[in-house]
């Protein structure tokens, strides 16, 4: 499990989480969560904001030099951005630990958070929220998508989706299955939102559809909420107070063209097909020696398509994978064992990684997958920009 | 299709500009194409994705296709799309080889399969902007 060559490998950890309460409103700006989890974290690291020395920042809503002033940062040795939606956060992970196995910098705080329910819905005293978030593949939305009533998110992806439904016979219940294991672990859960609200598949199959194959319960749950983790070196993580959380292996990939959806020479592969290999390589593991899988869920299918993109099943041979409680806690791969985008909040990703963290240190309470050495997060984003981080517990 | 609150026309910029500029003008399917291997690309993009040439026209396609995707959207957060609800949506590729997205014209969703060929129909929606109908190019037959 050595690092090979110049790999950052081992050399860097999460020390450090926390999160805001997953809420469907809230009074709290976006910086004001954003600044409230990153302090949480930094707290849970038993460091203060003057040991931190890198931002890497959200890739919208809020930049890095306003966390900085906010926070009392004294001085950031690096900042950089991976702008890729919600394969952000987890691809942060790399660049954080690059940062640090090159002596950059030594405490990386990334943050992210956002408005998702309230941006839509504002309370008619709210403050005037001005905060955007913005993609170069905006453009191709609006000048090719949205002329055609697909304006976000379940109806650009439900083009691609549709192909991989109708090509490989894909069930609904495959994808019934992710939403059903996400609601189950949420109820395990205190922080997530559809605790207290659990799933059958009947209750499934019969919601309706928005835009085919994508029912309602196929999509994640809009959500105001903001998380962040702390990074640093293998070396410095052996003095804080938790059980260190390493980075094993992180890498990103990005389909061919990654602008658009449509014009791939196959539309089904991911980003991730191409990052999944290049992690377990660095890492030095294999898909089956993963305890847990933090997969990101923005839609059930998604996650089918992600579980093959990383070796447990071949291509449109997702369902036979999540069947049977193989994904549920108990079951040999739990999957997003806080409930995921799905039932616990819509936080980009980092809450899987916040969750990884959690059980890496025998601290995920009554989801706790027993005796788990390793897991693996995925982040997908921006029509299909892939990360993963494959993260173990203790420093090797 | 008239008595429906008409959809946003887009403002595009730069190439998007061109190539429907080149739409609207001829009221006929255009699409860019390398000047120097003859590739067909969609979007438009300012190098070629096969031979690296940045010389380019927006050439005549044929409106020949079939059907890669699709997807039925049976309700939408916009009024002008909720009264079309459900509608079609199709990810056209051209015989050219680009694939691009066109609303299903008289074609209900229960007749939409992958593979089935189509036509690709533009109509003008302002000098820099058009919209695509895809359109059955079979013959209606009683009970298939």
């Amino acid at each position: 499990m050595a690092a090979t060559g110049s790999s950052f490998s081992g050399k860097a950890a999460i020390v450090g989480i926390g999160e805001t309460g997953y809420m469907r409103g809230t009074d709290q700006s976006i910086l004001q969560m954003i600044l409230a989890a990153s302090m949480t974290a930094i707290n849970d690291a038993g460091l203060k904001p003057s040991d931190v020395d890198a931002v890497i920042p959200p890739p919208g809503f809020v930049a890095w030099d306003e966390i900085a002033a906010h926070l009392g940062i004294p001085d950031v040795r690096y900042t950089s951005c991976p702008q890729m939606g919600g394969a952000s956060p987890t691809a942060g992970l790399t660049t954080a630990a690059m940062t640090i196995a090159m002596g950059l910098a030594e405490v990386v705080l990334l943050p992210i958070g956002w408005n998702g329910y309230s941006a839509l819905r504002p309370r008619p005293d709210a403050r005037p929220n001005r905060r955007r978030f913005s993609a170069a593949f905006f453009d191709v939305v609006k000048n090719y998508y949205a002329p055609y009533g697909l304006r976000s998110a379940p109806w650009w992806y439900s083009l691609y989706l549709q192909r991989y439904v109708k090509e490989y016979n894909v069930p609904p219940e495959a994808a019934g299955a992710v939403a059903l294991a996400c609601r189950a672990h949420a109820q395990l859960n205190d922080k997530a939102m559809m605790r207290g609200k659990p799933l059958t598949m009947d209750d499934y199959l019969a919601s309706p559809y928005i835009t085919e194959p994508l029912r309602k319960l196929d999509c994640c749950v809009e959500t105001d909420c903001a998380a962040a983790v702390i990074v640093t070196s293998a070396e410095r993580a052996k003095d804080l107070p938790h059980v260190p959380v390493t980075i094993l292996g992180g890498a990103e990939g990005h389909p061919n063209r990654p602008d658009e959806l449509i014009n791939r020479k196959d539309v089904l592969d991911l980003g991730l097909h191409l990052a999944a290999p290049r992690a377990f390589r660095m890492a030095g593991v294999t898909p089956a020696d993963m305890d847990f899988l933090q997969v990101y869920d923005c839609f059930t299918y998604v996650v089918l398509l992600e579980l093959e993109a990383l070796g447990y099943a071949k291509r449109g041979e997702a369902a036979g994978f999540v069947k049977d409680g193989n994904i549920q806690l108990g079951g040999k791969f739990p999957l997003n064992t806080h409930g995921g985008l799905m039932s616990q909040g819509h936080c980009w990703g980092m809450n899987h990684i916040v969750e990884a963290t959690r059980q890496l240190r025998h601290d995920a309470g009554p989801a706790q997958v027993e005796n788990c050495e390793l897991g693996l997060v995925t982040g997908y984003g921006d029509l299909g920009d892939g990360s993963i981080a494959i993260l173990a517990r203790g420093t090797r | 299709m008239t008595d429906f609150p008409e959809i946003k026309v887009p403002r595009p910029d730069e190439l998007d500009l061109e190539f429907y500029q080149a739409v609207a003008k001829a009221g006929a399917l255009h699409v860019q194409r390398c000047n120097a291997c003859g590739a067909w690309r969609h979007p438009a993009t300012y190098y070629c994705p096969r031979c690296a040439s940045g010389d380019y026209s927006f050439a005549p396609a044929s409106g020949r296709a079939k059907v890669y995707s699709y997807t039925v959207s049976h309700m939408s957060v916009e009024p002008q799309w909720q009264a079309r609800a459900p509608y079609v949506t199709i990810v056209a590729e051209l015989d050219e080889g680009p694939r691009l997205i066109a609303t299903a014209r008289d074609m209900p969703a229960d007749k939409v399969a992958i593979g089935m060929p189509i036509r690709i129909v533009p109509e003008t929606k302002s000098p820099d902007f058009a919209v695509f109908w895809a359109e059955s190019t079979r013959k209606e037959t009683p009970d298939e």
